[in-house]
C-alpha cells in the first residue's frame, strides 16, 4: 500500500512527515554566502513554508512571547544563548543582548520555558486576552453569494448544497445571504414580517459608500479602524465585543435564528426571471453582488473574520467585473485572446477585483470561490480577490459534481476532516541581517511594511517583512524569496556565524476564535566560497526545486510579456546540471549527477508539460485556477501536480508505483493516477473485460474483486485528505476518458515509434518529445563547453 | 337590465354599452355612485362624548356672550359698510344684537318679529332660550360666569338629555374649539364685572362708539356698526370680549384654524373606523334620493325654457337678444337693486333635449340643468359643447365679439341615465369609412351625391368614392335610404370598433398599481393606514377577469415593492435603496392579476400600517418611486395611484420646500411671486413625458398636512392624464371615506386607457390649441394614458378662411383608446353649427357656462405664468371687452347709463367676479391651495366649472319645511353674507368641499338633529355626518348623496361655526360681498359699466 511507496510522493498524509515538524522546506538547505554564489546555484533560495500546518508535537504557551528589542523585534527562541547566570539572552538573529524580564526570574539551566527547548523550533503562543472584549469569540460568519441565473437543475443542486452547509453550521455562526443574477438581491434575514430584500442594479458600480447609505449602514457601521490598515486592531476588538448591533442583526443572523427562514428562501428561490434573448447570455452581475457583500460585512463586521462564499454559475456579463459581453458571439476570452491583448474586458476586471481584493484585505474578509459552469465563469479574473484574501476556490463542471458538493460540504465540516479554517492571519519574517526578503508568492497580501530586510528585487508579494492572510488554513502554504547580499564586514571568512537564522511568526485567529502566535525558527548553515560545491548539493531538495520554480515560473509567466517559459526552464535546467553534473565537457555520456538533483530534469520534463507552463490547453479559468492551487498546497502535493504518481494493481505484484510513461499501460493491469486534481482508475483491457463479464462477483475470484477494489480505496484516500475534492475517473483502456490517464504519460512509444510495442500496451498520438529525448538532449547540452 | 330601474333608484347610472363593451360597467359605476353617499358612520370616539352630554360643555355653548355679538362681527362688516342699501335685513343686525343684550333683562324688546323678507320661519327656539336668562339670573350658581352659561331654561330645548351637570363638568380637554374660549367665563371678566349689577352694568356692553343697545334697531346700518368692527381690537375697552382668544379671526389665513382641528383628534379615530364596509352598505340603501320628475313630469322641450320666453328657436328671432336687466339703470350705483341683479336660477325640472331639429342644430340648454339627450345627428351637449352655438363666418367677427371659440370636450361624460347608449358599429376588416384627403370619420354630415356613388367630407371637402359595400341609393330627400339604420349615419355620437391598423400592439391590460408613502408623518398622521384601507376596500371594484392586473409599492427614502403573487408562500419586500437611479427589482411578479393574488394583497394591505409602525425616515422618494413603479409598468402601460403625505425631499425630482421662500416674496410683493406655482424644475416633466409614452398615467392622492409643492407634483398627472386629489390638512377622522370614495370612483368610473385624441374641423377653422391633462408629442394629436368620465379637454379654434353665410361648420372629435376589458375603439364625436355673420346671432347663441370655463382654464393656465393682478385684470377685460361689444354693437337701447348685459350672458360679470376672487386668483391664497386649484380646472368639467367659483349655497336649517319633491338642492341661495342669518345652518358646496355653516343662534335642537349635539362648539371641523332618526337628518343625508351623485364626488365636509376662525373660510366663498382686496357684486357691476363707458367714449 502507500505507506510502502519509495518516493514519498504518493500518500503524504500517512507518510513520515517530509516538511519536518516547522513546516518549512527550502530549495537549499546549505546557502552560498555569496550573491554571485547564489546566482551560480540557478534555483533561486526560497522557502516553502506551512505556517499553521497542524503538528501533534506542537507547544502551546499560555503567555505571551518575549522579543528581542526593536526594531529586530524577534521572539525568544531555542537557538538564543541564553545567560542564565545574568538573565540575559541573546537573539541569534541581530546579536542583541535582551534581559529577561521579572516574570523569567525563576530561569535556570535546569528549569527553562518551553520556547528554549532545543526541539521546540516551533511554538505557539496563546496569551490570554488584554481584556473582556478581546476574550470575546466572534462567531464564524457566512455570507452565501449565489447566482441564480442558472438552468432549474443547477439550481436545484446549488440549493440542496445550500441545505446541507445550514445544517452543517453550528447555532452561533452568523448567516448573511445574498442572490444576484441581472440585480444583487440582498435578504434582510431579522426582518419578521415578511421577506425583506434589497435590490441593487447589476449595471452599476456602486461604492461601499453608497452601499451603506442605501442600506441604512451607514451611520452605525463605519468604524474610523476600518480606513487603513493602521487601525484594524482596534476595530478588531471594538467589533469582538460589542457588534454595532442593529445593522449586524438585520443582515447576519444566528443560524439557530434563521434557519427557518434561510430554508423557506431558499425553497422559494427562483432562477432569475429576467429575460434572456435568444443568441445572448444571461446578464449576470458577479462584480456588483460581490461588491454588495463585501460593502455589508465591512459596515457590520469590520476586522472580525468572515467569509464570502460565492456560488457562481457562469461568467459575469454585467457591470463592473463584467469579463465578455452578453451576445454569444462574442466567446470568452481565451489564453490567445490574452496574449495578444484582444480580451477587452480583461483588464477592466481585473483593476475591479483588485480593488475590491483591498477592500476586503482591509476589513479582514475572505472571498472563497465556488465557479461551477462549462463554460469560463472568470476565475482569471478574480484569482487576485482570492489569492489576496487567502479564499478557497473551486472549479467544476456542475454543482451538481461532487467535485463541487464535497469540497462544499468540508468548509463546515468539524473535526478531523475540518480544513481547519483560521482569519485574520499576519506572518512577518525576521531574519539573519545578510539575508533579504524579495517577497511571497501565495495567498496573502503585503502589507507594505518595508524594512532594512527588503531586498530590491520583488518577487510576488513583495517590498515588506509583513503580509495578511485574511484566511488561512492548516494546508495553506507560501514561498518566501530570499536574497543573499552580504555586507562588507560580513563577507570576510571567519568571522560570522555559520549558521544563518530565519524566524517566522504568524499571528491568527484559529478555528474555535482565539488569536495565536506562532513562532517557527530555523538555522541553515552558510556555505563559503565556490569550493564547497559538495556541500551545497548536499542541502538540495530537489521537490522543493521543483515547486518552488513551478511557482516561480507561473509568476514570470502572468507578470511577464512575451515570457518564454520552456525555453526558460531549459535554460535553467542546462546551467544547473552544467554547474553541479558529473561530466567530463563535451562528453555526453559521461554526465552523471547526484542523487539529491536525480530526479530534477525528471519533474523539469514535466513540468514543461504541465497544464503550469502549456497554458494553451486550457482556459485562462483553469490556468487561474491550477496556479492558485499550485501557490497554496504543500511542496508534497505540488509536486504531484507537476508529476503525477502513477500506482500499478496486478495480481503478479503488490500495489507498486510505476513510470509515469505510456509502458506502464498494460492489458492486466489496473493503473491509479493521481494529478492532484484528479484521480484517474485506469483498468487495463483484459480486468476491463472480466470486470464486464462480473468476474468480481463470483466467489471463486474474490482475487479479482479484491484486485478491482484496491485502487477503489486508495483513491478513496487521496480524496479524502484533499481539498478541493479531486475529479475521480474511472476509466477502461482505449476508452474515450482514458485521455485523463495518457495526456500525463510519458509519450515514450507513440505513432511513429520505430520499434514495436508490446501487446496490450498502449501508444500516444503526439509528437512531444519523450523523457528519454529530453535526456539525451540535456545531457548533450549540459556538457558542452 | 331593464332600463327604467336605473334612473328609479339611481339616476346617472351609466347605460348599458356605455362602457364600451358588452359586459359593461353599468352596476359597478352605479355602485361606485351610489358610494358617494354617506352612510351611518360608527360615530368617532371623540363624538359620543359631545353628544352625550350637550351640557358637558356649558362653557363653550356660551357662545353668545356679550361680546359675542362683536365676535361675530368680522365677517359682514366689509360688506356691510360699503353696502348700505343692503340695511333692508333687518334681522340680521336684530338677532345679532340680540346676542348680547338680554342677559341684562333687555332682551325682549329687542326682538323684533321677524321680517317677512326672511323666508324661513322664525328660529323660535333662539329667542326663548335666550330671553330666559333673567329667570335664571336668579338661581344661578356661579354669578361670576357668562350670562349665556346661564340657561338652565334653555334645557328643555336641548332635548333628551337634561344635563344635570352644567357647570361641574370641567371641559373636557378633547374640544379642540374649547380652548380659547373655555377660559372665558371663569377669567376677568367674572370678576371685574360681577353680575350682581344688571341694568347699571350695562355700559360695558356698548360699543366705545357709545351707540346705546336701546337703539332702535332698524336705525342701525344692517352690517352692524362699524364700531364693532373695532371692538374686537381694543379688549380692554370691553371686558367681556377680555379673552383675545375670542377673536379668532384676526388675520389668520383661512386654512390655517382647520389645520388646528386636526390634531386633537388624531389619536381618537383608528379604531373608530368610520368608513368600515358594512356602514357603506347601509348607506347605499339610505341614500338613494329618486330622480327629481324623472318620470313622473312629461320632460319639456327645451325650446320654450321658462325664462327665455322670447327665445324659441326660430330662425329669425323676433326679439333683440339682449335683457336690459330690470331697475339696472346703474349710473348711480345706489339706484341698482341688489335683488335684481341677475343671479343663477337653478332649473328645477328635466327638458328633453334634441340635438337637431329640422336640420337644424338646436342651442343646447344650460350645462348645469337636467336634460335628457336624443342625438340625432349632433352630439350630447355633455361630450362636447362649443362657447358659441353659431360659428362666426370670419375671424373678424369672432374678435370683433371678444368671445372666445373653443369646445369643451368630455369624451366620457356619464349621460342621463334615459337617454339612448352610444352605438358601436363594426366595420370589419376593412375598419370605419373615412375620408381619404383628411381622413376625418363618416358622420352624419357627409354628404352623398352621385346616386350615393361618392360622398363628400364635410371637414375637407373632398369627394370621395364610396366603397362599394358601402354603397347605398338615395332618397328623394337626398339621405340615404339607410342613413336612419346607420348609427354613423344618424348620430352625432358613434363607437368604431378598431382594427389592426389602429393598434401598434395588443390592447393593453387595465393596469392598476398603487404606491404608499410610509415615511414617518405618513405613518404618524394615518395617511398610510387610510390609504391602506381605502386600496383594500376598493380592490373589489376592480373590473373582474384575467386582464385586471395590480402591483403594489411602498415608499419612504427607499422604494419597497412586494412580490404578491400567489404562489410563493410569503410576500416578498424588494426594496430599491437607489433613489437617484432606480430600478424595477423584479423583471415579472411585480404586477400580477388580481385574482392570483388578491388574498395576499389584502393581507399585505392590512399589515403595512403595521410593518411601519415605528418608521424613523422622514425622507420621502415620490419622484424614485413612481419613475420605479413606471418602470415596473413599463411593458404593459396602466394607472399608477400614488399616495402622498410629504414634501419629496430625497432622491430624483425631489423639491425644496419653496413654501417659506414665497411667504416672504409674498409679504414683500415680489413680482416673480407666480413662479412658485411653477413646477420646481424640469425634472418631474421629463419623466412624465416619458410616463405617457409608456401610457402610464398617474392619479395622486396627496394626503398631507404640510407644504407638498403641488405645482411641482401635479405636472406629472397633467401630463399623463391623471389627477391631483387633495386632502389638507388631512384628518384621519374625517377623510378616509373620503380617499376611499374617491379611490373608488377612480378606478371603476367610466374610463380607457392608452387613447389618442384629435380634433378635426371644417375648412375656415383650424384647431388653436388643445388644454387639458395630456401629453402632446405631435401637434395635431393628444396622448392620453388614461381618460375618464371626468376629465374635460378644452380645444380653441382660430380662422384660416371664410364661411358662407348659412354654410355649417362642422366638428369632429375623434378618440381612440382601450376599454378596460381590453377592446380597441374609436369614439367619434360630432357636431355641426350653423355659420353666421351676424354680431348678434352670436351673442343670442352664446354659451354662458362654456364660455366661462374656457376663461377659468385660461385663467388657470395663466396663473403660473404672470403675475396675480394682470391674470385678474385679463379676466376681468374679458369680461368687459365682451359687454363692450355687444354694447356698442348689439344694443338697441342707447342710454348711455344702462348696463346692458346679453340675455345668454347676463351672468358672465358676477361669474367672472367670482373667479377673481377664486382661490386660484386671490392674493392671500395659500400656494399649495393655489398649485391645487390650477391643476384641478385644467381639466375641470363644465358642469363643475361653475360651482368651484360660484359654489351652491342652501339653507339646511329649514330643509324639513320644504317640499320633498327632489328640488331641495335648487332652492339656493345668493352668496352673499346678507342672506346668511345666525339661527341659520347652510351648506355650501363647490363640487369639492362641503361646508357647513351654523349661525351662533341656531336652535339646539335643530343641531341636536342634524348633527346629534345641541352645540357645536365641541365638534370638530372635520366632520362626519351622520343620519339620525328624523326627517331633517334624513333630508340632509338626501340633500348631501344627492349633491355626491351630482358631482361625482364624495365631498370634503367641514363645519363652520359663526364667531370661529372656520368661518372665516366659510365667509371666503361669499363673492357677492366686498372684501378687503374685491369689489362688492354691485359695485363690480359699476364697475364694469364704467369701464364699458370709457372704452365707449
Amino acid at each position: 500500500m502507500a505507506e510502502d511507496l519509495a518516493g514519498g510522493v504518493a500518500g503524504a498524509a500517512a507518510s513520515v512527515d517530509p516538511d519536518g515538524p516547522d513546516g518549512v522546506r527550502m530549495t537549499w538547505n546549505a546557502w552560498p554566502r555569496s550573491k554571485v554564489e547564489a546566482s551560480k546555484c540557478v534555483i533561486p533560495v526560497a522557502a516553502s513554508i506551512a505556517p499553521i500546518r497542524a503538528s501533534p508535537s506542537l507547544l502551546v504557551l499560555p503567555y505571551a512571547p518575549l522579543r528581542c528589542k526593536p526594531p529586530c523585534a524577534a521572539v525568544l527562541n531555542p537557538f538564543a544563548r541564553v545567560d542564565f547566570a545574568a538573565k540575559i539572552w541573546i537573539c541569534p538573529l541581530c546579536f542583541s543582548r535582551n534581559h529577561f524580564p521579572p516574570h523569567y526570574a525563576a530561569i535556570s539551566e535546569t528549569n527553562v520555558p518551553g520556547e528554549l527547548y532545543p526541539q521546540c523550533t516551533t511554538v505557539e503562543y496563546a496569551p490570554p486576552p488584554i481584556d473582556a472584549a478581546a476574550a470575546a469569540i466572534p462567531p464564524p460568519v457566512f455570507l452565501f453569494v449565489l447566482d441564480t441565473c442558472l438552468i432549474e437543475e443547477e439550481l436545484g443542486f446549488v440549493k440542496s448544497a445550500m441545505r446541507r452547509a445550514i445544517g452543517l453550521l453550528p447555532d452561533h455562526a452568523l448567516v448573511g445571504l445574498v442572490t444576484f443574477g441581472t440585480q444583487v438581491y440582498l435578504y434582510e434575514l431579522g426582518f419578521s414580517d415578511l421577506s425583506k430584500i434589497y435590490v441593487f442594479r447589476g449595471t452599476k458600480e456602486i461604492s461601499k459608500e453608497q452601499i451603506l447609505d442605501q442600506l441604512g449602514l451607514s451611520a452605525a457601521g463605519l468604524r474610523p479602524g476600518t480606513a487603513g490598515a493602521s487601525g484594524y486592531p482596534k476595530a478588531r476588538l471594538q467589533a469582538n465585543g460589542l457588534l454595532p448591533s442593529g445593522s449586524v442583526n438585520r443582515f447576519l443572523l444566528p443560524a439557530s435564528d434563521c434557519e427557518y427562514a434561510l430554508n423557506a428562501l431558499l425553497d422559494e428561490l427562483q432562477t432569475d426571471q429576467w429575460p434572456v434573448e435568444a443568441g445572448n447570455r444571461a446578464l449576470r452581475c458577479t462584480g456588483v453582488a460581490l461588491s454588495v457583500a463585501a460593502g455589508l460585512l465591512g459596515a457590520c463586521i469590520p476586522g472580525t473574520g468572515a467569509r464570502i462564499i460565492a456560488l457562481v454559475g457562469g461568467p459575469c456579463t454585467e457591470g463592473p467585473g463584467m469579463i465578455v459581453s452578453k451576445d454569444l458571439s462574442e466567446p470568452v476570452r481565451s489564453h490567445k485572446d490574452l496574449d495578444k491583448d484582444a480580451a477587452s474586458h480583461f483588464h477592466k476586471a481585473v483593476k475591479f477585483y483588485d480593488n475590491l481584493a483591498k477592500q476586503l484585505v482591509n476589513q479582514g474578509h475572505v472571498l472563497d470561490l465556488f465557479a461551477s459552469a462549462l463554460d469560463q465563469v472568470g476565475v482569471a479574473e478574480m484569482k487576485v480577490v482570492v489569492e489576496r484574501t487567502g479564499g478557497l476556490v473551486v472549479l467544476a463542471e456542475s454543482f451538481g459534481h461532487s467535485v463541487f458538493k464535497d469540497s462544499f460540504k468540508r468548509i463546515f465540516e468539524d473535526g478531523e476532516q475540518s480544513l481547519g479554517l483560521s482569519f485574520n492571519g499576519t506572518l512577518e519574517i525576521n531574519c539573519s541581517k545578510d539575508i533579504k526578503i524579495q517577497g511571497v508568492i501565495g495567498p496573502c497580501t503585503s502589507l507594505e511594511k518595508k524594512g532594512a530586510l527588503c531586498a530590491d528585487t520583488i518577487i510576488g508579494q513583495g517590498n515588506t517583512t509583513s503580509w495578511r492572510m485574511c484566511g488561512l488554513d492548516r494546508s495553506t502554504c507560501l514561498t518566501a524569496f530570499f536574497d543573499i547580499s552580504p555586507s562588507e564586514r560580513s563577507s570576510q571568512p571567519g568571522s560570522t556565524n555559520p549558521q544563518l537564522y530565519i524566524q517566522f511568526l504568524t499571528n491568527y485567529q484559529n478555528p474555535e476564535g482565539q488569536m495565536r502566535l506562532r513562532v517557527t525558527t530555523v538555522t541553515r548553515r552558510w556555505v563559503d566560497g565556490s569550493a564547497n560545491t559538495e556541500e551545497l548539493v548536499e542541502g538540495f531538495d530537489q521537490e522543493t526545486a521543483a515547486v518552488v520554480l513551478a511557482r516561480y515560473i507561473s509568476l514570470k509567466m502572468e507578470m511577464e510579456e512575451e515570457f518564454d517559459a520552456t525555453r526558460w526552464l531549459d535554460r535553467s535546467l542546462i546551467r544547473l546540471c552544467s554547474r553541479f553534473g558529473d561530466y567530463r565537457k563535451d562528453d555526453p555520456a559521461s554526465f552523471t549527477l547526484h542523487p539529491n538533483f536525480s530526479i530534477f530534469p525528471q519533474f523539469m520534463f514535466n513540468l514543461r508539460r504541465s497544464q503550469f507552463v502549456q497554458v494553451f490547453n486550457n482556459s485562462p479559468d483553469e490556468t487561474a485556477y491550477f496556479r492558485m492551487l499550485l501557490n497554496r498546497e504543500s511542496v508534497t502535493n505540488s509536486v504531484v501536480m507537476i508529476q503525477p504518481s502513477l500506482l500499478s494493481y496486478s495480481f503478479n505484484s503488490p500495489p507498486a508505483p510505476a513510470l509515469l510513461d505510456v509502458a506502464s499501460i498494460s492489458a492486466d493491469r489496473i493503473l491509479l493516477l493521481d494529478t492532484y486534481f484528479s484521480v484517474v482508475i485506469f483498468h487495463g483491457m483484459t480486468i476491463a473485460q472480466w470486470r464486464n463479464m462480473g468476474y468480481q462477483n463470483q466467489p471463486e475470484h474474490q482475487a479479482f474483486a479484491q484486485l478491482l477494489q484496491a485502487p477503489q480505496d486508495d483513491a478513496q484516500m487521496i480524496i479524502r485528505d484533499r481539498f478541493p475534492v479531486p475529479r475521480l475517473v474511472i476509466c477502461d483502456q482505449h476508452g474515450s476518458q482514458a485521455r485523463f490517464l495518457l495526456a500525463k504519460l510519458n509519450p515514450s512509444a507513440t505513432y511513429n515509434s520505430a520499434h514495436e510495442v508490446a501487446p496490450g500496451s498502449d501508444i500516444i498520438f503526439t509528437d512531444d518529445v519523450s523523457l528519454q529525448v529530453f535526456y539525451e538532449h540535456l545531457q548533450r547540452l549540459a556538457v558542452q563547453s | 337590465m331593464a332600463s327604467s330601474q336605473p334612473f328609479s333608484s339611481v339616476p346617472p347610472r351609466p347605460r348599458p354599452g356605455f362602457s364600451l363593451s358588452p359586459n359593461p360597467t353599468p352596476s359597478s359605476t352605479a355602485d361606485a355612485l351610489q358610494n358617494l353617499q354617506i352612510g351611518r358612520v360608527p360615530p368617532p370616539s371623540a363624538a359620543p362624548s359631545a353628544a352625550a352630554g350637550p351640557f358637558s360643555s356649558p362653557a363653550s355653548r356660551p357662545g353668545p356672550p356679550p361680546p359675542a355679538a362683536t365676535l361675530s362681527r368680522p365677517g359682514p362688516p366689509p360688506f356691510a359698510s360699503g353696502h348700505p342699501t343692503t340695511s333692508g335685513l333687518p334681522t340680521t343686525s336684530a338677532s345679532i344684537t340680540s346676542n348680547g343684550p338680554p342677559a341684562f333683562g333687555l332682551g325682549a324688546p329687542r326682538f323684533p318679529p321677524p321680517p317677512p323678507a326672511v323666508q324661513q320661519p322664525p328660529p323660535m327656539g333662539a329667542p326663548a332660550s335666550i330671553r330666559a336668562p333673567p329667570q335664571a339670573l336668579v338661581s344661578r350658581p356661579f354669578p361670576g360666569s357668562s350670562p349665556s352659561v346661564a340657561l338652565p331654561s334653555s334645557q328643555p330645548f336641548m332635548g333628551p338629555p337634561p344635563s344635570s351637570q352644567p357647570y361641574m363638568n370641567p371641559l373636557p380637554s378633547s374640544q379642540p374649539f374649547m380652548g380659547p374660549p373655555s377660559s372665558r367665563p371663569f377669567a376677568g371678566p367674572p370678576s371685574s364685572q360681577p353680575f350682581a349689577g344688571p341694568p347699571s352694568s350695562q355700559p360695558f356692553g356698548a360699543p366705545p362708539s357709545s351707540q346705546p343697545f336701546g337703539a332702535p334697531p332698524s336705525s342701525r346700518p344692517s352690517g352692524g356698526p362699524p364700531s364693532s368692527q373695532t371692538s374686537g381690537g381694543p379688549p380692554s375697552s370691553q371686558p367681556f370680549v377680555g379673552p383675545p382668544s375670542s377673536q379668532p379671526f384676526a388675520g389668520r389665513p383661512s386654512s390655517q384654524p382647520f389645520m388646528g382641528t386636526t390634531t386633537p383628534f388624531r389619536g381618537t379615530l383608528a379604531s373608530s373606523s368610520p368608513f368600515g364596509t358594512p356602514s357603506w352598505q347601509l348607506q347605499t340603501q339610505q341614500g338613494a334620493p329618486p330622480m327629481p320628475g324623472t318620470m313622473q313630469a312629461p320632460p319639456r322641450m327645451f325650446g320654450m325654457p321658462p325664462h327665455m320666453p322670447g327665445q324659441p328657436m326660430a330662425p329669425v328671432p323676433p326679439v333683440t337678444g339682449h335683457s336690459p336687466l330690470a331697475g339696472h339703470q346703474v349710473s348711480t350705483p345706489s339706484k341698482i337693486d341688489p335683488n335684481q341683479i341677475p343671479r343663477p336660477v337653478p332649473n328645477t325640472s328635466v327638458v328633453l333635449f334634441e340635438t337637431r331639429q329640422g336640420n337644424q342644430a338646436n342651442i343646447p340648454p344650460p350645462a348645469t340643468s337636467d336634460f335628457i339627450v336624443k342625438d340625432n345627428g349632433n352630439c350630447s351637449p355633455r361630450l362636447m359643447r362649443c362657447t358659441m352655438n353659431q360659428i362666426p363666418c370670419t375671424g373678424d367677427l369672432l374678435s370683433t365679439s371678444s368671445m372666445p371659440l373653443a369646445l369643451m370636450i368630455q369624451p366620457f361624460a356619464l349621460p342621463h341615465p334615459s337617454e339612448e347608449p352610444i352605438q358601436v358599429v363594426d366595420f370589419g376588416e376593412s375598419g370605419p369609412l373615412r375620408c381619404s384627403r383628411c381622413k376625418g370619420y363618416i358622420n352624419p354630415f357627409m354628404r352623398f351625391v352621385d346616386q350615393g356613388r361618392h360622398f363628400i367630407c364635410n371637414l375637407c371637402g373632398f369627394t370621395n368614392e364610396t366603397p362599394r359595400d358601402y354603397y347605398c341609393n338615395l332618397g328623394p330627400d337626398g339621405r340615404r335610404h339607410d342613413a336612419d339604420e346607420r348609427p354613423e349615419l344618424c348620430g352625432g355620437t358613434v363607437e368604431f370598433v378598431a382594427t389592426k391598423e389602429y393598434m401598434v400592439r395588443d390592447p393593453m391590460p387595465a393596469v392598476f398599481f398603487f404606491i404608499i408613502d410610509v415615511s414617518m408623518n405618513a405613518i404618524q398622521t394615518g395617511a398610510t393606514a387610510a390609504a391602506c384601507t381605502a386600496i383594500n376596500q376598493a380592490l373589489v371594484d376592480l373590473p373582474e377577469g384575467p386582464r385586471t392586473l395590480v402591483g403594489i409599492a411602498t415608499f419612504d427614502s427607499s422604494i419597497h415593492f412586494y412580490n404578491i403573487k400567489q404562489a410563493s408562500q410569503q410576500p416578498l419586500m424588494l426594496i430599491v435603496p437607489d433613489v437617484q437611479d432606480v430600478y424595477t427589482p423584479l423583471h415579472t411578479d411585480l404586477i400580477v392579476q388580481l385574482s392570483e393574488c388578491r388574498q395576499n394583497l389584502e393581507q399585505l394591505l392590512d399589515s403595512i400600517p403595521n410593518m411601519f409602525e415605528n418608521n424613523r425616515v422622514a425622507d420621502s422618494a415620490f419622484g424614485a418611486a413612481i419613475k420605479a413603479a413606471f418602470l415596473a409598468m413599463k411593458p404593459t402601460g396602466g394607472k399608477l395611484l400614488v399616495f402622498q403625505s410629504v414634501l419629496p425631499s430625497i432622491g430624483i425630482g425631489s423639491l425644496s420646500s419653496r413654501e417659506a421662500e414665497g411667504r416672504t416674496n409674498v409679504s414683500s410683493g415680489d413680482k416673480e411671486a407666480h413662479k412658485l406655482l411653477q413646477p420646481a424644475d424640469k425634472t418631474l416633466k421629463t419623466m412624465a413625458i416619458e410616463f405617457a409614452e409608456y401610457q402610464v398615467c398617474v392619479d395622486i392622492f396627496l394626503t398631507t398636512q404640510t407644504f407638498v409643492d403641488i405645482a411641482s407634483i401635479s405636472v406629472v398627472p397633467r401630463t399623463t392624464g391623471g389627477q391631483v386629489y387633495y386632502y389638507y390638512p388631512f384628518s384621519v377622522l374625517s377623510d378616509p371615506a373620503k380617499l376611499y370614495n374617491d379611490l373608488r370612483w377612480n378606478i371603476s368610473r367610466p374610463q380607457g386607457f392608452e387613447a389618442v385624441m384629435r380634433v378635426r374641423c371644417s375648412q375656415g377653422l383650424q384647431v388653436q390649441e388643445y388644454s387639458g391633462n395630456f401629453c402632446k408629442r405631435i401637434p395635431s394629436d393628444i396622448d392620453l394614458p388614461a381618460i375618464d368620465c371626468d376629465k374635460t379637454i378644452m380645444v380653441t379654434f382660430k380662422h384660416d378662411d371664410k364661411f358662407q353665410e348659412g354654410s355649417e361648420c362642422a366638428f369632429q372629435c375623434a378618440l381612440l383608446y382601450t376599454t378596460v376589458y381590453g377592446q380597441r375603439r374609436i369614439r367619434i364625436i360630432n357636431l355641426s353649427l350653423p355659420c353666421t355673420s351676424m354680431l348678434s346671432n352670436l351673442f343670442r347663441s352664446a354659451d354662458l357656462d362654456t364660455q366661462f370655463t374656457c376663461f377659468l382654464k385660461q385663467a388657470a393656465n395663466g396663473i403660473p405664468a404672470s403675475p396675480l393682478f394682470q391674470v385678474r385684470e385679463q379676466t376681468t377685460n374679458l369680461c368687459i371687452n365682451i359687454l363692450h361689444s355687444y354694447r356698442k354693437f348689439c344694443a338697441t337701447v342707447s342710454s348711455s347709463g344702462q348696463l346692458i348685459l346679453p340675455e345668454a350672458l347676463k351672468l358672465l360679470p358676477l361669474y367672472t367676479l367670482a373667479l377673481v376672487k377664486s382661490i386660484g386668483l386671490r392674493n392671500d391664497g395659500w400656494l399649495d391651495d393655489r398649485s391645487y386649484w390650477v391643476s384641478r380646472s385644467a381639466s375641470l368639467s363644465i358642469l363643475l366649472a361653475v360651482p368651484l367659483v360660484y359654489p351652491r349655497m342652501i339653507s339646511i336649517h329649514d330643509l324639513a319645511s320644504k317640499e320633498d319633491d327632489g328640488s331641495l338642492l335648487s332652492a339656493t341661495i345668493p352668496l352673499s353674507s346678507e342672506h346668511i342669518n345666525d339661527d341659520g345652518i347652510y351648506l355650501l358646496e363647490n363640487g369639492e368641499d362641503g361646508l357647513f355653516y351654523v349661525g351662533n343662534m341656531v336652535n339646539p335642537d335643530t343641531l341636536q338633529q342634524l348633527f346629534g349635539v345641541s352645540s357645536v362648539d365641541g365638534v370638530p371641523t372635520q366632520l362626519v355626518l351622520q343620519q339620525f332618526d328624523n326627517d331633517l337628518s334624513k333630508k340632509l343625508i338626501d340633500v348631501v348623496n344627492e349633491t355626491r351623485r351630482q358631482r361625482c364626488s364624495y365631498l370634503r365636509l367641514r363645519l363652520c361655526r359663526k364667531g370661529d376662525p372656520s368661518a372665516l373660510f366659510f365667509l371666503s366663498y361669499m363673492v357677492e360681498d366686498k372684501t378687503p382686496g374685491g369689489l362688492s357684486y354691485v359695485e363690480f357691476l359699476v364697475h364694469v359699466h364704467r369701464q364699458i363707458q370709457t372704452k365707449m367714449a
